[in-house]
């Protein structure tokens, strides 16, 4: 009978804290690039000349159509024959940006098509450049309107930073890999692994809520100290599935 | 670019398509199964049957295919057997599958009207009579567009399972450039054949959303 | 026997008081027409005679049995009570025939042909025998509401609930639906209608009574009722024109 033992796994906490620290370092830097990126696609793909519009829509539906893994493999060991070398965390940041670049540009055009086109012209009545429009009419309610399902994308880029591992980038799994070859406590290693993500996961979804409430007056105005305690909110609606009384 | 790579390799990466291919199938069947239930449970009457069933979401949806790839392979091996990578990585990609399904038909049920649970119920109906007469049928078609998209993400995630060795696409991918020396070639060629097989299934499932929002016309 | 017989009834919802010492008699073969403003408990009084809601305090009888009844017996009794609701809430991926159908057959048991019989039979009831085939979404609000009737007609029921039936639809709508109900009325159906129809009150219901902040604060046949107000309260509701001639 195997004999479960999660010493080794706890004394290795705190390599294992570095990882989780590096992947919330990378992870938050490719966020707030690829979210750039989405944010400037989606602008072409809506307010762009044609060309543009077209190479966008290339880009996304390669992205979105292949692994991210391939996409890694090409960012490492493909580019540096065409003379792009770049070290391991260099090319899982690049990849992760153009990864996350092309499902938020996707996301945030949804968001701004659903402004409505009245708002616009009202903007364009008051004399607003086209600029201004976009800055102040449409992008915020665009965003806010696709929140959730772009901090979606967004932890599951997380999730994905995984796979840095394949290309011996020192991030959670990473740790996780060194840790099982040192110890051999395959099964004991990955389940807390396992169980880290989940909670850098809940972090990070607590995170984006505060974030919200911060960023979307709408929130605070609206919804108050409801919106800070949604995941209580949601907890408590389970139990009583929505049902008055 | 694909001088030297010629018709050889593609035929090899076209037969580790298969795996890919049949890997998919399994997980969506099999990984469809358990997500139905898992969506009845999570919207069932009982509060201790929704909240394990969210619990249980919860955790397979906070954890990177990797980790739930990893678990599985060490997992099986406690039992003193060689875990074959295609047994591990079907238990996986079926559980990373019943979690994202379940929570998608879970969210097309909800989406139905409290009023038809009331007619249905006001007409004398059962639970189980309401769900498949009168809840699941207009579920169904609610469901469709992100199930189908659902289906392109575990395409894609099949590549991960290259990282336990089974000689999917993408390992072969890796086989291939490291014996040819040309990397470039070997992954263009492999994103290209996913691309085929993911691209169509996208169209299909947009094409799904717009008839959908055609249809409603209230 | 009295249908329906209700004594110092009373539900809340949390720490709201919906309804309060609600007392009241429906004997058979009668109309009972509750009119009030919204939030004045009308709509859950109603809601509470099929077990939709439930009761928090007092006694309610409905066809002899005494709510709230357990899950078994609840559905029997539902056979015996119908409801219509203000939505209509046909089912909207069956046709007109199968929307009538579907209950009878597998709430009773009834077979094909025979379900079919008394669709065609309830169809023609409403005068809507043509639209056999139709989908909901192909006919007017009017007739959904029919089709509605004759989908709880089917089921023979001994009562029959109206919770606001005609409030969703455009007036020229109102008189078919009316005109129904008004003939099963003197087919001598007993009926609770919640409604803000007056005219239909006068001429059909044998007793009205007026609700106000989860209590019934006058009751009377309706003659001395609409004509002799003894409250303010209901002089006031009468004067608010919130009811329709």
């Amino acid at each position: 009978m195997y004999q479960f033992n999660f010493t080794p796994v706890f004394h290795n906490l705190p390599k294992l804290f570095t990882g989780a620290l590096l992947t919330l370092a990378i992870s938050s830097l490719a966020i707030l690039l690829g979210f750039a990126v989405g944010v400037v696609c989606a602008l072409l793909r809506t307010n762009g000349p044609k060309p543009l519009r077209a190479l966008v829509s290339i880009y996304v539906e390669a992205v979105r159509n292949t692994p991210f893994l391939v996409q890694l493999f090409i960012v490492y060991f493909a580019l540096p024959t065409v003379g792009i070398r770049l070290t391991a965390v260099e090319a899982g940041i690049v990849a992760m940006v153009a990864n996350l670049g092309a499902y938020a540009a996707e996301i945030v055009r949804a968001g701004i098509d659903a402004v409505h086109r009245l708002q616009i012209e009202a903007g364009a009545a008051l004399g607003m450049s086209r600029l201004q429009i976009l800055r102040h009419v449409v992008l915020p309610p665009a965003i806010e309107a696709v929140y959730p399902s772009l901090t979606s994308q967004f932890i599951l880029m997380m999730l994905a930073s995984s796979l840095l591992s394949a290309i011996s980038v020192g991030e959670l799994t990473g740790v996780a890999q060194l840790l099982d070859s040192l110890t051999f406590r395959s099964f004991e290693i990955y389940f807390v692994v396992g169980v880290l993500y989940v909670l850098i996961t809940l972090v990070m979804k607590a995170a984006f809520q505060a974030i919200g409430f911060a960023s979307f007056k709408r929130w605070r105005r609206l919804g108050g100290a409801n919106l800070v305690f949604a995941p209580l909110q949601r907890f408590r609606r389970l139990l009583t599935n929505g049902r008055s009384a | 670019m694909f001088g030297q790579f010629g018709w050889h390799a593609l035929t090899l990466l076209l037969i580790a398509a298969r795996w890919t291919v049949l890997l998919s199938a399994l997980a969506f069947a099999l990984g469809g199964l358990a997500g139905f239930a898992v969506a009845l449970l999570r919207t069932a009457p009982s509060p201790v049957s929704r909240t394990l069933t969210a619990a249980y979401i919860e955790i397979v949806q906070g954890t990177p295919v990797l980790i739930l790839l990893f678990v599985a392979y060490f997992g099986v091996a406690l039992i003193g057997i060689d875990v074959p990578p295609l047994l591990a990585a079907s238990i996986a990609l079926t559980i990373f599958s019943s979690a994202y399904l379940g929570e998608i038909w879970r969210g097309a049920i909800d989406s139905i009207a409290q009023s038809q649970w009331e007619a249905s119920e006001s007409l004398g109906m059962t639970r189980w009579q309401q769900l498949r007469h009168i809840i699941l049928p207009q579920a169904f078609r609610i469901s469709l567009p992100p199930t189908v998209g659902f289906l392109v993400q575990l395409i894609k995630n099949t590549s991960v399972t290259s990282l336990i060795s089974l000689v999917e696409l993408t390992r072969e991918g890796q086989l291939i450039a490291n014996a040819t020396f040309r990397p470039l070639p070997a992954f263009v060629a492999v994103a290209l054949i996913y691309f085929v097989l993911c691209f169509p299934l996208s169209r299909f499932s947009q094409s799904l959303e717009s008839r959908l929002h055609v249809g409603r016309q209230s | 026997m009295s249908v329906v017989r209700a004594e110092s009834v009373s539900k809340r919802f949390g720490e709201l008081t919906v309804l309060s010492d609600v007392s009241f008699d429906v004997p058979k073969g009668r109309v009972t027409v509750i009119i009030g403003r919204s939030g004045s408990g009308k709509s859950t009084m109603l809601r509470c005679i099929n077990g939709l809601e439930e009761i928090n305090g007092g006694n309610l009888e409905v066809l002899g049995h005494s709510l709230p009844l357990p899950p078994k017996a609840l559905r029997a009794l539902r056979v015996e009570v119908g409801m219509v609701f203000q939505s209509y809430n046909l089912f909207p991926h069956m046709t007109t025939e199968e929307n009538v159908m579907i209950a009878p057959r597998i709430v009773k048991g009834a077979g094909r042909a025979e379900a079919r019989q008394v669709a065609h039979r309830v169809l023609d009831q409403v005068g809507l025998g043509d639209k056999r085939d139709a989908m909901p979404e192909q006919l007017s609000g009017g007739q959904q509401q029919r089709v509605a009737i004759a989908r709880s007609l089917a089921m023979q029921p001994q009562l029959m609930l109206f919770d606001e039936v005609t409030s969703a639809l455009d007036p020229e709508l109102t008189g078919e639906v009316l005109r129904v109900i008004g003939a099963l009325a003197r087919e001598g159906m007993t009926m609770v209608l919640v409604t803000h129809e007056m005219g239909f009150a006068k001429n059909v219901a044998t007793e009205v009574l007026f609700m106000h902040n989860g209590r019934i604060w006058e009751s009377g046949p309706p003659d001395t009722l609409f004509s002799s107000p003894r409250t303010p309260e209901l002089q006031q509701f009468l004067n608010a024109g919130e009811l329709r001639e």
